[in-house]
């Protein structure tokens, strides 16, 4: 281990948000992109955030690192970690050190997150120098043993440029960039979009070798519910902006509450059991104009609505220990 | 919604409006948003309306008053007069029609010749993109202004028409590369292929698909080229290289620097003044109205 | 229908002024799809599978090979009526957003290739207006409020069943998609592969569906065919149930151990394993097997001797052929 890195403790950390509010202003007025949330991240564990485009899933990891680009806004609410303080209200310059060193972040794999003009060695020393890092050289070395723990010629891949890597290259080396500063908070947003079947599995498996012999807390979020399935811990529903309902992974798959969440657990074709199982899920995620209606926001796409479901909205409340829903029904059905 | 379970399949056809009736309503709705977009819409109309009716204010010969030669700026002369004592203003008014004609006749030749080259070679790549851009490599490397003055010596300029189509004819090289280089990149994209396997013609997809796509791109050139040219016939005349015709804003500058001494006699500034004045104002209006262009011509920006 | 008979497809790169690259993106692929049946392809990105999909389209031409439609042998007509020919193969784009021109509305990329056909038909305006009509019902979409849209006005999934209306205006015998659902939202895919998989028995179409999603592919085509494909070659094919259940090819394998595992209703499959090696570009020897350097089963022969597909019905190319039970099943 680098010496200018203070002796840390390797616990993981938590992260605590509350009633996290964040609006676009847009020419057809404000929308409320992420509308009340609450949620605790639980330390060493993969919590996986599953919604739709435009649910709010990648407006919210923004928030978490308090970057939410323009025209977004975050107007209230508190995102606590543990051993840094509150994203939120802390001085900038303390910010910008804890995004990398404390909390890493992985961008969609679809994004060109990396700069197509520099080497990826010369990015890594670029972001060690924006952190003062001052043993450059033990960076690099960390750089090395975290790409080739990845099953990658560690050498080469330093040495080239964007284009010359694959999808699923990539996309290690965006995780070997959130890491390499010691991250023990990790956000990937989308880690897997665009990477086809086998790369897509090959990350998960890094991804989840990494959690463990690190002692990350680690935080998916993904628009695909089999993703989230086979590698996270707990899964947080997201929809329309608000929390529709989370779980341990085992619960939310074997027993959701929520109709959303059992339309998004039907709509997964499977390759085993009866193919009818699979049933499509009606409709279209809420428009701008949808988000302010007074009811459920999940109403017009319910197959089990009660009439107050048009017009008032339900609470998200708990309703066991580590597990919250949002629906009228609430535990009524199966 | 848009989902088949939820659709009820009905067998009548309900009528649907059709949009297209409503493409100057649009416009109108874009330029009307921002005030810099309309000052440059009443200018081109104004120089527009100049060139139009202009010559039909004025008598055919305009009046000459030889007891006020060089007059200064007054109610009866608002922009002075010139060396024979005729109004600037009426100079102005009048000679915009050349000016302005042959600018748009140079500019239209300019974006068909440089669009449909363009769009035809970067299509249809192989022996005929070599052949055009072989040409349109040649075109480029005419120096236009030397051939012109060159030109000057064996062809009467007193048509517009002849002058707009030696500027635009030495013109369209550059729009050509833009637009081949545009079209290479569209004719890979999905809906190109999809037309393709459809059985669309290729007179079809040039002009209906990849065509509205490189719109707004043409539009602006359109605008630039019509500016382009104003200065270069307006250049030639003040070299002077070609027979004065007719009242045209580029005598009237050669005549106030070269015979008038208006670089260094007050008297004349008004003179030497008025033209580009008239130049600069008409320039404006195309600067602040291309800002409309884009938005016009690009659905993504139109709203929903 | 369709019937392919030993397609080869070469792509030469220059490689400066000394010569040419060759690289063999599809290597000698037959198969038949019978009217209403499926057929899917599988592998990776750079396969080959992609240009396979396109010379169905006719947007490239094969190397070498016979295309059977209809029982009309397609490399035989002149290109001219070729073109016309091909209409009745229709191409399902990946991205749906770059298969809908951004500068027209939906109204008239639906009336173009309507307009040819009323043209040859003798049909008039109105009968154009009715087929828009129909065919976007048929795909689930309201035409009142989609009409005058232009394509940045839907979402992934409504545009995808745009693309697929505009597809069955001209009539298809065939529809190739290729990866359809894969910039779709996990949520809206299934209605999508439940579309196609209608169309199948409604107009008699053969679906030829390419994808790296073993599970897509068992929903639209679970009575078909299915082949899976490494750098060009078939390593693997047979009725697509037999080889979920009985892969027999390392690669497809790992393509099944590659299926997210839904905690909570099913269990990994005992056999399951995750290849983290990636897909490299490195070109194998001819006498070696193509799989060989990703292998985790390989042996020595694997280097010596390039495995040949064999095998009635359920064919593989794997010298050491051996059923993994790598399928996650339900708890």
């Amino acid at each position: 281990m680098a010496l200018e890195f203070e002796a840390r403790d390797f616990h993981p950390r938590g992260m605590q948000i509350r009633d996290l509010h964040v609006i676009y202003q847009t020419n057809q007025g404000e929308i409320p992109a992420v509308n009340g949330v609450s949620m605790a991240i639980a330390p060493g564990k993969i919590t996986g955030i599953i919604g739709e485009s435009g649910s709010g899933k990648s407006t919210l990891a923004m928030a978490l690192m308090n970057a939410v680009p323009k025209p977004g806004r975050i107007v209230k609410g508190s995102v606590v970690v543990d051993g840094a303080g509150d994203m939120l209200t802390i001085d900038k310059k303390i910010r910008q050190k804890v995004r990398g060193r404390d909390i890493g972040f992985v961008f969609q794999a679809s994004q060109n997150s990396l700069n197509p003009l520099i080497r990826v060695g010369k990015q890594v020393l670029d972001l060690g120098r924006s952190h003062n890092i001052k043993d450059l050289r033990a960076l690099l070395r960390r750089a090395k043993e975290l790409l080739e723990r990845m099953g990658m010629d560690a050498e080469r891949i330093l040495l080239s440029y964007q284009h010359e890597l694959s999808g699923g290259m990539r996309q290690r080396v965006g995780i070997m960039l959130a890491l390499v500063l010691e991250a023990q908070v990790v956000i990937l947003d989308e880690p897997t979009t665009a990477l086809d079947m086998i790369s897509q599995a090959s990350v998960l498996e890094i991804v989840r070798q990494i959690h463990q012999e690190r002692h990350l807390t680690t935080i998916l979020i993904s628009h695909d519910m089999g993703v989230v399935a086979d590698l996270a811990d707990n899964v947080v529903v997201m929809y329309g902006g608000e929390l529709a309902e989370a779980g341990s992974t085992e619960e939310i798959l074997a027993h959701p509450l929520h109709p959303y969440t059992q339309g998004l657990i039907r709509a997964i074709p499977r390759i085993s059991g009866p193919l009818d199982q699979a049933i499509a899920l009606s409709g279209s995620p809420p428009d701008v104009a949808a988000l302010k209606v007074p009811g459920c926001l999940f109403a017009s796409r319910c197959p089990k609505r009660l009439p107050k479901c048009e017009n008032s909205r339900p609470i998200y409340e708990a309703i066991g220990s580590d597990r919250y829903v949002a629906c009228f029904r609430g535990t009524e059905h199966d | 919604m848009s989902v088949a379970e939820s659709t009820p399949v009905s067998s009548k056809i309900p009528h649907v409006p059709k949009n297209r009736a409503t493409f100057l309503h649009t416009a109108w709705r874009v330029i009307a948003k921002k005030p810099g977009r309309m000052v440059g819409l009443v200018i081109i109309l104004f120089f527009t309306l100049m060139a139009i009716a202009g010559p039909y204010l004025y008598p055919r010969n305009l009046p000459i008053n030889p007891n006020a030669i060089y007059a200064p700026i007054s109610w009866k002369y608002p922009l002075g007069t010139d060396f024979e004592g005729t109004s600037n203003l009426a100079l102005i008014v009048t000679g915009a029609r050349y000016v302005l004609f042959a600018a748009f006749m140079a500019a239209l030749f300019t974006v068909v010749i440089g669009t449909v080259l363009g769009l035809v070679s970067g299509y249809y790549v192989g022996w005929s993109d070599s052949v055009i851009m072989r040409i349109t490599d040649f075109i480029l490397t005419i120096p236009g202004f030397p051939l012109l003055v060159v030109l000057s010596t064996v062809w009467n300029f007193g048509q517009p028409v002849a002058m707009g189509f030696v500027l635009g004819i030495t013109g369209w090289g550059g729009l050509a590369r833009a637009v081949r280089s545009q079209t290479l990149s569209l004719r890979e994209r999905g809906f190109i292929e999809a037309a393709r396997t459809l059985g669309l013609s290729p007179f079809h997809i040039l002009f209906k698909e990849i065509l509205p796509n490189i719109a707004s791109y043409i539009a602006m050139n359109l605008l630039l080229a019509i500016t382009g040219s104003i200065y270069a016939e307006v250049g030639l005349f003040f070299l002077g290289v070609v027979p004065f015709q007719a009242n045209n804003w580029g005598v009237m500058l050669n005549l106030a620097v070269f015979s008038a001494g208006a670089m260094s006699s007050v008297q004349a500034l008004p003179y030497l003044l008025s033209p580009l004045i008239a130049l600069l104002v008409l320039t404006l209006g195309v600067v602040l109205f291309l800002d409309a262009v884009d938005e016009l011509f690009n659905p993504r920006l139109k709203e929903a | 229908m369709i019937d392919v008979k030993n397609l080869v497809k070469v792509f030469t790169a220059k490689k400066g002024v000394l010569g040419h690259d060759a690289i063999e993106a599809v290597s000698h692929m037959s198969f038949s799809i019978p009217g209403g049946g499926a057929l899917s392809l599988i592998g990776e990105s750079g396969s080959g599978k992609t240009t396979v999909g396109r010379i169905l389209a006719g947007l490239e031409v094969p190397t070498s090979g016979d295309i059977w439609i209809q029982r009309v042998n397609v490399m035989t007509l002149p290109p001219a009526e070729r073109r016309t020919f091909l209409r009745q193969v229709q191409l399902i784009q990946q991205d749906p957003y770059q298969a809908l021109n951004p500068a027209r509305t939906i109204e008239q990329s639906l009336e173009d290739p309507l307009k040819v056909i009323a043209r040859e038909r003798g049909k008039n305006g109105a009968w154009i207006q009715s087929r828009v009509h129909e065919v976007l019902l048929r795909v689930g979409m309201d035409p009142g409020s989609v009409l005058n849209k232009y394509p940045h006005m839907l979402s992934g999934g409504q545009r995808q069943r745009i693309v697929i209306a505009r597809a069955l205006t001209v009539e298809p015998k065939v529809l190739v998609a290729d990866e359809a659902v894969s910039m779709i939202d996990v949520s809206l895919r299934l209605g999508v592969l439940k579309l196609l998989k209608d169309l199948r028995q409604e107009f008699g179409i053969s679906l030829f569906f390419i994808t790296h999603d073993v599970a897509s592919a068992r929903y639209v085509g679970e009575d078909g065919q299915l082949f899976v494909i490494y750098k060009g070659q078939v390593v693997e094919s047979g009725p697509t149930d037999e080889i979920i259940s009985q892969p027999h090819h390392p690669y497809t394998q790992a393509l099944l151990s590659a299926v997210p595992v839904l905690k909570g209703l099913e269990d990994p499959g005992p056999d399951r394993f995750i290849p983290l090696r990636g897909n490299d570009q490195e070109q194998v020897p001819d006498t070696a097997c193509i799989y060989e350097p990703r292998c985790p089963f390989a042996q020595a022969k694997c280097q010596k001797e390039r495995p040949v597909l064999q095998g009635a019905g359920h064919a593989y190319a794997c010298h050491f052929p051996v059923v993994r039970r790598v399928v996650a099943t339900m708890k």
